[in-house]
């Protein structure tokens, strides 16, 4: 076939240099054509080749003709680019030779020797890069070739079609890397070329809005592509232009940015093309051993000032203004769904954080500045505000642009400042960037300490009253300026002027609060080298700073926790900051000793407003800080008398209502079930604060109320959304709790869960609800947390820290004699309460099928002896659930069932019975998988678990297996075909003959399996 | 719509029904806008502008006439709340399309209509089928219907 091709394009070539335009634009369609024929097997046609096939193919074909395609079109390309004039015609047919042009450059090489597996999954990834075989060479590195592209996209920029194209060639070009360079010289000379070839392009153009984001790949490529050992060796004037050129396209792509934003454009390339170039300044400093210091300290002043610039109103910036003055934003709803701008941005503001670090001493004291700046306008405009309702409170809502004006661009300031201070890490402990602690230390002999104190220690006040304010260390000036607009902001909550106030702003605060707190306060000093004298004094451990700080944040808590009932998201905000003041240990032990927190605790636990205003997430939060409060370092005598305020009014609440004679029939009233509800959030609040130094305390209290609450759903067995809380405080005990229970401890819990099953099945097999949607969603929920509460005992299995009861020890009667409840009784009963339940329908909610198919890979690979004894109807259904999900589900749901079928073909093989449903099921699915690894297309990812599983089948099939090869080896027609399939299926069993369940052989038999697969795998897979 | 943004309690619920915060309600739970009871079955927060407050919207379904209500308002404001309860009786018997039900007192109540649809499908069938039954009464405001049906526990 593809001598038929290269026939074709023999002649095509012949006929090119003379043809008219008719037959140039034919010949480029075939061309195109061919080049997607075998550019990758997804747009191949579907003539039935095997993906071997296709690899070869793909391979001769890049190697000769699509470096002749490549010749041929940079021919006919220059040839247009020397003519002066273009008829309408030849520009089009120009436009389709650009088009062929990118498509080469864009190929996916195929290196040599890569298994069929793994060119599916080569040929799938997006964004490739140009990296072609060494024979290249001559092509691609010839200047004139890369100069052309240069030439043609000056010529074709003001058209936005063909300059998608040309600026796609370069961005190609700029990605160049790989055996292509035979040594660093050439590579340095052609990044060199390069970018000399692009500043002469962009310099002194104007650049046109369909070029912005082509720009910006072509050079975040080169910034990727490019080590920085290459980007260095460039001679320093050309780089240095070319730094310069990037901070000015940044500035300006920025403020174009901004104004799309104004003019609510749909298509937003400057956005995009801005994001892209902010990636690639973090890609260039974030190396910056290979530059010499501060080389990058003036571009980022600029890129820092402009970000800051188009955030901020006039005067100051240039948000919302336009060519025709302030353009006059209609506010506009914003759902609930929509990102915080903290979140969508995070990549902008990251990459600006970034750069505002490398030129600090610029960007700390300029974003301070602005801070104090707008924190007393905004004072002032509230108490004008204020003057204004007490003389006349029917005034209402007058203009709110002010206002609004000063909170957006706060809102900005503190999302910086948040970026610039500190790191958001997940699990590990932020540490202070370097550049902020060198920055605080360098200015430390010319900073007094006791102002520096003084100005943290009095957001009130403003902080140029405050004499030789100017003597401050930067840093912790800039942390008591957003103090400062946190305090404006409370003093307003308590003159009521909480209409006013900005919940937006609300959760700026709190959410930079708990990013510097996690990373600043009671700063370890072993985790540095050397620490800022001015840090270690205002926030170390044992500091009157640090004390004063944790009871400032508190009282934020608070104050906010008492207006902001009705402002979900700042509620949450602020709990999170709450959590993150108890969970380490040290600030735990600040946070007890002061009084507010005690307060707090007492109010929570007397259920009054306004905290028993707050969404039931908040209030779980809520608990749970408190009970991380409770391990904080307390004498005996205060951590029991705080237990009596925290935990035990919540039992004694509980008992005293369940307790009461008529509860049965009192339950269903209002304050009754509030009451309950209330509780069983609590509980679940109660869970998420288990820890390893606290299961002990914890699970003992809470078991007494799993007891209790077995009772509970007795009696609200009508009440579905009770029923709900209920199962879901089990899920978060065993969730949270299993796995550091010993032996006798589980057990307890395994008995609780049975007992919870067994009412509920009780109380819902044939039960018939009133038909409306919403209740069978209740349906499936309650499904739901049964799996999930199920998967999660199960998890013992898997995650086990319990030492014997280590944790409990002294509270031990002894070793449980003998074995009452097992977990697999919980499941196994579990299992046969849901498997009725399920439905086809039903697996079409993604979350409950994954959970469904967790659960029963989970049972199978632990339980597999107890499978053959399921009653028939449950065997057949659960047989059923598997082939489904091997068949018809997502590749996770198929990898879990392959999972599952090992040890089920192993407990067959140990019972030795060549009758049992179990074992006619496992030579079903010998065949399911035997195809799917012989003749389907399938993931990489499978391969080991769908051989493991077939080896296990075929040790216990082995007739059956025979069968299947010799079945599909008569069914082959072509004899050379015929006999390589047979040596493949020979040489795969061979290191395994007979075939037995043992680990060495299995390992050869995997081992073959996969030569076998890079072998013969694409020989029958046919697209 | 905007005739739906006043939220009077109806007369005959003013005694069964609590004010409740907005933001404090929840999916599947109850309200009384305009006096009927609706279970919520969408809810959703917004808020006008950047800086502006949180509002709510909610779209509740009559839970004796399934008839739609949809409403927004701020987070802050107060809506009615129906006391639900929720009691199991045994099934004696079926006439006229009424339920007659043995109530814990002993009297029997005869004016609670069958159901329609599948749920009052499953209730005729079981009880000619000479099953015992229990069927669960949901009470809201001063309404009341048959919500579900299951086997007496033997």
């Amino acid at each position: 076939m593809l001598s038929i091709y290269s026939y074709h394009l023999g002649n095509q070539n012949h006929h090119l240099q003379f043809a008219s335009i008719f037959w140039q634009t034919l010949a480029c369609s075939i061309l195109t054509a061919l080049l997607s024929e075998f550019s990758s097997s997804s747009k191949t046609s579907n003539i039935g080749l095997s993906m071997e096939f296709h690899g070869n193919c793909k391979r001769v074909f890049q190697e000769e003709d699509l470096r002749q395609i490549f010749l041929l079109t940079v021919e006919v390309l220059q040839e247009f680019s020397r003519r002066e004039h273009l008829s309408a015609q030849m520009s089009s047919v120009f436009q389709r030779y650009l088009a062929l042009a990118n498509q080469v450059l864009s190929w996916n090489f195929l290196p040599p020797n890569l298994g069929r597996h793994y060119i599916a999954m080569f040929e799938s990834s997006q964004n490739v890069l140009l990296k072609p075989t060494e024979s290249w060479r001559e092509a691609l590195l010839d200047s004139r070739v890369m100069e052309l592209f240069f030439t043609v996209h000056r010529k074709i920029r003001e058209d936005s079609d063909m300059a998608q194209d040309s600026l796609q060639c370069l961005a190609q070009l700029a990605s160049l890397h790989g055996p292509i360079f035979p040594d660093e010289g050439s590579q340095v000379d052609y990044l060199a070329h390069f970018i000399e070839g692009l500043l002469n392009t962009i310099n002194g153009i104007e650049i046109e809005d369909s070029e912005a984001v082509g720009i910006s790949s072509i050079i975040s490529n080169l910034i990727t592509v490019f080590p920085r050992n290459v980007l260095t060796a460039i001679p320093s004037e050309l780089f240095s232009s070319f730094v310069s050129c990037l901070t000015h396209l940044t500035c300006s792509f920025g403020r174009s940015a901004a104004l799309e934003e104004v003019l609510d454009k749909d298509d937003m390339v400057y956005m995009e093309a801005y994001d892209r170039l902010l990636e690639s300044w973090l890609t260039l400093v974030q190396d910056d051993k290979h530059f010499h210091k501060g080389f990058f300290t003036q571009h980022a002043v600029q890129v820092f000032n402009s970000y800051i610039q188009c955030h901020l109103a006039a005067p100051d910036g240039t948000r919302n203004l336009t060519a025709n003055g302030v353009a006059s934003r209609e506010e506009e709803e914003i759902s609930e769904l929509q990102e915080d701008d903290r979140d969508q941005f995070s990549d902008q503001l990251a990459s600006v954080g970034m750069l505002g670090r490398i030129a600090a001493e610029h960007c700390i004291p300029l974003l301070t500045s602005l801070l104090e700046e707008r924190v007393t306008r905004l004072h002032g405009q509230l108490q004008r505000r204020q003057q204004q309702l007490l003389a006349s409170p029917a005034s209402g809502s007058a203009d709110s642009k002010v206002l609004d004006d000063l909170y957006e661009d706060i809102h900005w300031l503190i999302l910086v400042t948040g970026y610039l201070l500190a790191d958001d890490t997940q699990g590990e402990t932020p540490l202070i960037p370097p550049e902020i602690m060198e920055y605080s230390i360098k200015h430390s002999s010319e900073v007094d300490i006791n102002t520096t104190l003084q100005i943290l220690g009095s957001p009130g006040e403003k902080a140029s009253s405050i004499p030789g304010y100017n003597r401050t260390d930067s840093v912790i000036r800039l942390l008591s300026a957003v103090l400062r607009v946190s305090e404006v902001e409370s003093r307003a909550i308590r003159a009521d002027l909480t209409h006013l106030l900005s919940p937006q702003m609300g959760k700026d605060i709190v959410w930079f609060l708990k990013r510097w707190a996690k990373t600043y306060l009671l700063v370890d000093e072993k985790l540095y080298d050397q620490i800022s004298v001015p840090f270690s004094t205002a926030f170390g451990a044992d500091t009157e700073g640090s004390q004063w700080i944790v009871g400032y944040l508190l009282q934020k808590v608070l104050s906010n926790l008492s207006v902001c009932s009705s402002e979900q998201d700042l509620a949450n905000d602020t709990v999170q900051l709450l959590v993150t003041l108890v969970e380490r240990r040290e600030r735990a032990n600040l946070v007890i000793q002061c009084e507010s927190w005690w307060n707090l605790a007492k109010q929570f636990a007397s259920r009054s407003p306004p905290l028993n205003f707050l969404s039931s997430p908040v209030q779980r939060t809520l608990m749970k800080a408190l009970v991380l409060g409770g391990f904080a370092h307390m004498d005996a005598e205060t951590k029991q008398q705080y237990w009596t305020e925290v935990l035990q009014p919540l039992q004694q609440r509980f008992l005293r209502v369940i307790n009461q004679e008529n509860f049965p029939q009192m339950c269903q009233q209002e304050e009754v079930k509030q009451e309950i509800t209330a509780t069983l959030e609590a509980l679940c609040g109660i869970a998420e604060a288990t820890q390893v130094d606290n299961v002990a305390i914890l699970f003992n209290f809470l078991m007494d109320f799993l007891t209790n609450c077995i009772g509970l759903m007795e009696v609200y067995k009508n009440t579905p959304e009770t029923v709900n809380l209920i199962i879901e405080v089990f899920v978060e005990v065993a969730h949270k709790q299993i796995c550091y229970l010993g032996e006798s401890k589980a057990m307890n819990l395994y008995e609780a869960c049975l007992t919870l099953l067994r009412v509920y099945s009780r109380n819902n097999v044939g039960r018939q609800r009133a038909d409306a949607p919403a209740e069978e969603e209740e349906q499936y929920q309650d499904l739901l947390l049964i799996m999930e509460l199920l998967t999660n005992l199960l998890s013992k299995e898997f995650i086990d820290f319990s030492d014997t009861d280590e944790v409990f020890r002294g509270q031990e009667p002894g070793p449980a004699a003998n074995r009452s409840v097992s977990a697999a009784d919980v499941v196994l009963y579990g299992v046969n309460l849901i498997l009725p339940l399920m439905s086809q329908d039903l697996l079409k909610f993604p979350t409950l099928c994954n959970q469904y198919y967790k659960l029963i890979t989970f049972i199978c690979e632990i339980f597999p002896e107890k499978i053959p004894q399921l009653p028939e109807d449950l065997f057949k259904s659960l047989m059923y659930s598997l082939e489904l999900g091997m068949t018809s589900m997502s590749s996770e749901v198929c990898q879990l069932c392959l999972e599952a079928l090992t040890p089920l073909a192993e407990q067959c093989a140990k019972a030795q019975e060549t009758d049992s449903p179990l074992f006619l099921a496992t030579r079903h699915f010998l065949k399911l998988v035997f195809d799917m690894l012989v003749l389907q297309k399938h993931n990489t990812e499978m391969t080991t678990a769908a051989g493991e599983a077939f080896y296990t089948l075929v040790c216990l099939h082995q007739a059956e297996y025979s069968e299947l090869v010799e079945t599909l080896l008569s069914s082959q027609q072509d004899p050379v075909i015929y006999q390589r399939l047979a040596d493949a299926f020979n040489k795969l069993t061979a290191s395994s003959t007979p075939p037995v369940l043992d680990r060495k052989q299995k390992m050869a038999f995997l081992k073959s399996l996969e030569e076998f697969m890079a072998n013969v795998g694409g020989l029958l897979c046919v697209k | 719509m905007a005739d739906d943004l006043d939220f009077e309690t109806g007369d005959a619920g003013a005694s069964a029904t609590f004010p409740m915060q907005r933001s404090a309600l929840r999916k599947n739970g109850f309200v009384v806008p305009k006096g009927r009871p609706c279970k919520i079955v969408e809810m959703s927060a917004s808020k006008t502008g950047q800086h502006g407050h949180a509002k709510v919207h909610l779209v509740g379904l009559d839970i004796y006439t399934g008839k739609k209500y949809e409403d927004i308002c701020l987070s802050t404001h107060n809506m009615d709340v129906p006391s639900i309860k929720r009691n199991d009786f045994q099934l004696i018997g079926i006439q006229d399309g009424y339920l007659s039900l043995l109530q814990d007192s002993g009297e029997v109540r005869e004016d609670l209509r069958l159901p329609e649809g599948a749920l009052g499908k499953e209730i005729e069938q079981k009880y000619g089928g000479g099953e015992e039954i229990l069927i669960t009464v949901l009470s809201a405001t001063t309404e009341d219907a048959a919500a579900a049906v299951k086997a007496v526990a033997k």
